[in-house]
């Protein structure tokens, strides 16, 4: 279990290194001075710099909202001593899921085709959270 | 097992959490329909971009799921760390299970009703659960 864990960690820094890559030239370009900036987050840069760069940032930031959950589960399953089997292969499905859910977001963002990335990963992780659920009562 | 109780409220926040996105896809996708979005052709954006658009009552869905990824990021972290050092039983559990009845109270506050005051206070309850199970975490881990 702890193996897709990892593999959805290491990603998400992947895509940090993405928007870095893609976001401090943006911002170059536009003319923001980073030595002199004073307060504000990453959301002001919405509207400043091209959309296909907030596109990174805002894949980025959305890998920290529902794999939570996912990290929470899978550890948790991994301490009960249940990582293995079905609850591992559903682990790689919601990893795999959320990699290409990035991919979408990230190229060319069709939000059709993201709401169904992501419906299909939300149902991996209710599985997962059901039969956690059902393995830790 | 030693220390697992504390694996129950996890659980259950964890599934809370899928009820309120079912909750927000159930209100969101017709809201959408009705406020003339051609979902077909949408480009780019992000949920937040929904907030001027649909209906307040909607969105307070969304911001519930939402906030649903904040603070119980800390509350997974500190009650899995507190399972595995054997601490998961007893007082630790019920107060993790205090925190997840305030969470699902927070939820019900800010997407039925939403007075700020009363979120607020919830809110407020909850964390000090939280605060009590960290400051548990420090001195089972420390001491």
């Amino acid at each position: 279990m702890v193996a897709p864990v990892l593999a959805l960690a290491g990603w998400t820094l992947v895509i940090w290194a993405w928007m870095m890559a893609t976001r401090l030239p943006a911002l170059a370009k536009v003319g923001v001075k980073l030595g002199r900036l004073k307060g504000g987050t990453g959301r002001d840069a919405e509207g400043v710099v091209p959309d296909q760069v907030q596109w990174k940032a805002h894949n980025y930031n959305h890998l920290h909202e529902a794999p939570t959950l996912f990290y929470a589960i899978a550890l948790g399953l991994a301490v009960a001593g249940q990582g293995d089997a079905t609850n591992l292969a559903l682990a790689w499905a919601y990893v795999g899921l959320r990699v290409l859910h990035s991919l979408i977001q990230t190229l060319w963002n069709q939000v059709l085709w993201r709401l169904t990335a992501y419906i299909a990963s939300q149902l991996v992780l209710v599985a997962l959270v059901i039969r956690g659920a059902a393995g830790f009562m | 097992m030693i220390g697992m109780e504390i694996l129950k409220p996890v659980a259950v926040l964890a599934g809370w959490t899928m009820v309120m996105w079912l909750w927000m896809y159930v209100t969101r996708i017709p809201a959408m329909g009705k406020a003339g979005i051609d979902s077909k052709n949408l480009v780019g954006g992000t949920g937040k971009n929904l907030d001027e658009v649909l209906p307040d009552k909607v969105q307070w869905i969304a911001h519930n799921y939402n906030h649903l990824h904040e603070a119980p990021t800390v509350f997974y972290a500190i009650a899995l760390l507190l399972a595995m050092v054997g601490q998961g039983d007893g007082l630790n559990a019920q107060i993790a299970w205090g925190y997840v009845g305030l969470r699902v109270l927070h939820s019900l506050i800010q997407t039925l009703g939403n007075r700020v005051m009363f979120r607020f206070f919830v809110f407020a309850l909850s964390s000090l659960c939280l605060i009590a199970l960290v400051l548990h975490a420090l001195i089972a881990v420390f001491h």
